[in-house]
């Protein structure tokens, strides 16, 4: 690349020119007026919070059908919700959590803060870019349309045939679900080659892939995967769209299909789909670790080289959900062997980020704080996943409550603590302003113990036999208590999530003016203005891995 | 002043036309093939999976699939890499009388296939819900004129804009409209022989 490396500060001569060109880029970047403008935005902060919006509006709604689930289950033979009702519910929570929000979220925070990272102006294709917000939001509202019309989809977050076919699922929630998910896998692949392409070409100089911060990383690997996993679901859920509208045959037994085709297309798909929603999340933490911890990562190659292995082993386990089905011994052993292994990449990072809380001088910030409570909860999680990695563990466990604690100690440690601590970490640079310290802890400890309360007892529910998806349960089962506990816990998360809302929107006016970089970190977003203009008004030339300095010089323009 | 505090550079000099993996445009059309390829590849894979249930296959009485008209087809878009490799060599050259003339020989082409397309569904000598075999056999085609059918419209379009309104930006447009003209008859020839080749095995093994 050519051209002519100047310092910033420089004679005073630079401070007029700078003022021009940052009126010209005002000029250039500046959306249209008024609601045209809004709508067509091709700004990626715009779109991103947008998006991140969007996905934390679909979470709240995934948890409004948790806390019906929950207060339905509270006590035995309840009477509240019904079997039909709780099928939805279920189903479309799981849709909602898995498609609505996890992955989108993520994908919103990668299309946010990656160009701010890596010291671009935009996203590489700024137009594609809207058009998968307005995608994705199709495919939401599409979901949430049909389940008050009352044709929600009841067939599980897999959506398993025969079930979802056309003769056990007469009704046309099986069809919005196949949409719905279409639409949000277009979505996806749209979000990563935006991440891929912008990581890859538009770097600013000087950002060589070595130099790149960890989460860029982590959206990298993650856009990767969702470049290899998404098309699997999206090929599948039209099939099923096919099998049920035109009446092919490809699951159907009756014309030569086969089910087990279906597990395979969605499995393989929906184990990477794990990935996909937690590496962006060890990328957060890294990215908090450093900060928090007030020197560089521990171990960034090892880092990175574990994300990359976990991305691929990811897409070599997904016959793990398929224990039950009567696979050959042999292939059993192999995914068993593969599930084990992916532990160790896990493994390696979480010792790289104890070696730098270690060696560091640790600030105990709330975003620190839930990075804590991701390393506990996590490894929970990860514990029981080599438990149920076992065969003949599985087949006991199969279908129980032990799964459905499992899957939540995953998804939620691995991806909404990060995501909490990342929202406070970066919350002043979305806003420019601090969110409240003390909220920030009341949010954490609620959240920890809420999420603690209620799916721990699941483990022992799942070990003394109760099945997931059913509505209710006999008295004589002995499983009442258990259940009020649960159901308690999940009170609590609500509580939880209801004071972070209070603290975003106390935020608005209450709270402390952030500047461009409260917490002293040292990537590149922290080098702009908070919120920033158009990214940056020069082009940054970066020198090393920790870049972006102190706050931008005294006589920057901005 | 600090030693870590960042420089800044003047890149008002770099060019804004460039080529091959240096342009955007490329990149994307990149993340198109590798999409649309693996949706393809799915295809192929449960074509082989489902194939497993049958003893025969095509099963029954299903008449083996013609071979005229995919012949015909694969003929026509190995010959069309030709004007490809043309008009990609004269928008890189920034030729616009060499662009527009390939473009239109390659618009030509476009809709060839697509005329062609309908004879190859009747080739296949069976309905998509007559059995499995008829499903995926007729779902990789549909799957695939979707791409074919976008293609023709993308390079008419184009050159309908090369006569109307040129500007630079088209000719990188052209460059990798050709790298998605290679995938799109690329792979259409590796899934034809699927289609209709592996049906005159007859037994499945
Ligand atoms: C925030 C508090 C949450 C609560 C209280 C909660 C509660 C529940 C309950 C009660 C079920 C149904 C169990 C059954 O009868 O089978 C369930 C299922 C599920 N949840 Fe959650 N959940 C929460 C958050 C999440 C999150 C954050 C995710 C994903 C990122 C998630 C993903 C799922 C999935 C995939 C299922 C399975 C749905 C199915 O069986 O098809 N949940 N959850």
């Amino acid at each position: 690349m050519s051209g002519a490396v100047t310092p910033a500060v420089d004679a005073g001569g630079a401070r007029e020119v700078q003022a021009r060109l940052v009126a010209e880029l005002d000029a250039s970047w500046r959306d249209a007026p008024g609601l045209r403008g809004w709508l067509t935005t091709t700004d990626h902060k715009r779109i991103g919070r947008r998006y991140a919006a969007t996905a934390f509006f679909f979470f709240l709604c995934g948890g409004v059908e948790a806390a019906l689930m929950r207060l339905q289950l509270s006590r035995p033979e309840n009477g509240f919700i019904g079997p039909d009702l709780y099928d939805r519910l279920f189903t479309t929570h799981g849709t909602t959590m898995m498609f609505l929000f996890a992955v989108p979220m993520m994908t919103a925070i990668g299309l946010y803060f990656v160009p701010l990272m890596v010291g671009a102006r935009n996203v590489a294709y700024p137009r594609l870019n809207a058009f998968g917000y307005y995608t994705f939001l199709i495919g939401g509202l599409l979901l949430y349309v049909a389940l008050f019309a009352g044709n929600g989809p009841a067939d599980g977050w897999f959506s398993y045939v025969p079930l979802a076919g056309r003769d056990f699922s007469p009704d046309k929630g099986a069809d919005v679900w196949s949409q719905t998910v279409t639409f949000t896998e277009i979505a996806g692949l749209i979000a990563a080659v935006e991440i891929i392409v912008t990581v890859f070409k538009c770097r600013a100089p000087g950002m060589s892939l070595a130099r790149m911060p960890l989460f860029v990383w982590a959206m990298l690997v993650t856009s990767f995967m969702i470049l290899f996993a998404m098309p699997w679901v999206a090929t599948a859920s039209m099939f099923l769209a096919m099998d049920r509208l035109i009446n092919t045959h490809l699951f159907d037994p009756s014309g030569g299909g086969d089910a087990l085709l279906w597990q395979h297309l969605f499995w393989f798909f929906g184990h990477p789909e794990v990935y996909i929603i937690f590496i962006p999340g060890l990328g957060m933490v890294s990215q908090i670790v450093g900060t928090f911890s007030r020197r560089e990562v521990f171990g960034y190659p090892a880092i990175v080289l574990s994300m990359i292995a976990t991305g691929i082993l990811g897409f070599g386990l997904w016959v793990h959900h398929m224990f039950a089905t009567g696979l050959p011994q042999m292939g059993a052993s192999f995914f068993t062997a593969a599930s084990a292994m992916i532990t160790i990449p896990t493994g390696v990072q979480f010792f790289c980020w104890i070696a730098t809380l270690w060696s560091g001088r640790p600030r105990l910030a709330v975003p620190l704080l839930f990075v804590l409570g991701f390393v506990a909860t996590f490894l929970i999680g990860g514990l029981t996943g080599v438990m149920i990695a076992s065969v003949p563990f599985d087949r006991q466990v199969h279908d129980t409550f032990f799964i459905v604690a499992h899957l939540h100690y995953v998804l939620i440690g691995g991806a909404l603590f990060p995501l909490f601590g990342a929202l406070h970490y970066w919350w002043p640079k979305l806003t420019g302003r601090l969110l409240d310290e003390r909220l920030g802890r009341w949010q954490f400890w609620l959240f920890f113990i809420g999420v603690n309360v209620t799916f721990f007892p699941m483990h022992l529910l799942g070990l003394h036999g109760m099945p997931r998806r059913v509505y209710t349960y006999l008295a004589g089962t002995g499983w009442g208590g258990l259940n009020l506990l649960a159901s308690i816990g999940a009170v609590t998360i609500a509580a939880s999530v209801v004071v972070f809302l209070v603290a975003m929107w106390q935020s608005r006016r209450a709270s402390a003016v952030a500047g461009s970089n409260p917490w002293d970190a040292d990537s590149l977003e922290w080098a702009t203005r908070s919120p920033p203009p158009y990214n940056f008004a020069l082009v940054p030339v970066v020198t090393s891995r920790a870049d972006s300095g102190p706050s931008p010089p005294a006589n920057h323009p901005w | 002043m600090s030693a870590r505090e960042p420089a800044w550079m003047d890149v008002s000099t770099l060019t804004t036309t460039t080529f091959g993996h240096r342009d955007l445009g490329w990149w994307g059309t990149l993340g198109f093939v590798v999409i649309e390829g693996m949706t393809l590849f799915i295809c192929a894979m449960s074509y082989f999976y489902l194939r497993r249930n049958f003893a025969l296959w095509p099963p029954g009485h299903t008449q083996l699939p013609g071979l005229t008209a995919p012949a015909i087809q694969c003929a026509l878009m190995l010959l069309s890499w030709w004007p490809v490799r043309l008009a990609d060599k004269a928008a890189r050259q920034l030729d616009l009388a060499a662009l527009r003339r390939w473009m239109i020989v390659m618009t030509l082409f476009g809709f060839a296939f697509c005329l062609l397309r309908w004879f190859e569904f009747q080739a296949l000598h069976t309905r998509w819900d007559s059995d499995a075999y008829g499903s995926i056999v007729w779902l990789t085609l549909i799957f695939h004129t979707t791409l074919l059918v976008f293609e023709a419209g993308e390079t008419a379009t184009l050159t309908a804009m090369l006569h109307a309104r040129p500007s630079e930006r088209l000719f990188s447009d052209a460059s990798d409209n050709a790298l998605y003209w290679y995938f799109m008859t690329g792979v259409w020839i590796a899934l034809a022989a699927m289609v209709y080749l592996v049906p005159l095995l007859r037994g499945v093994p």
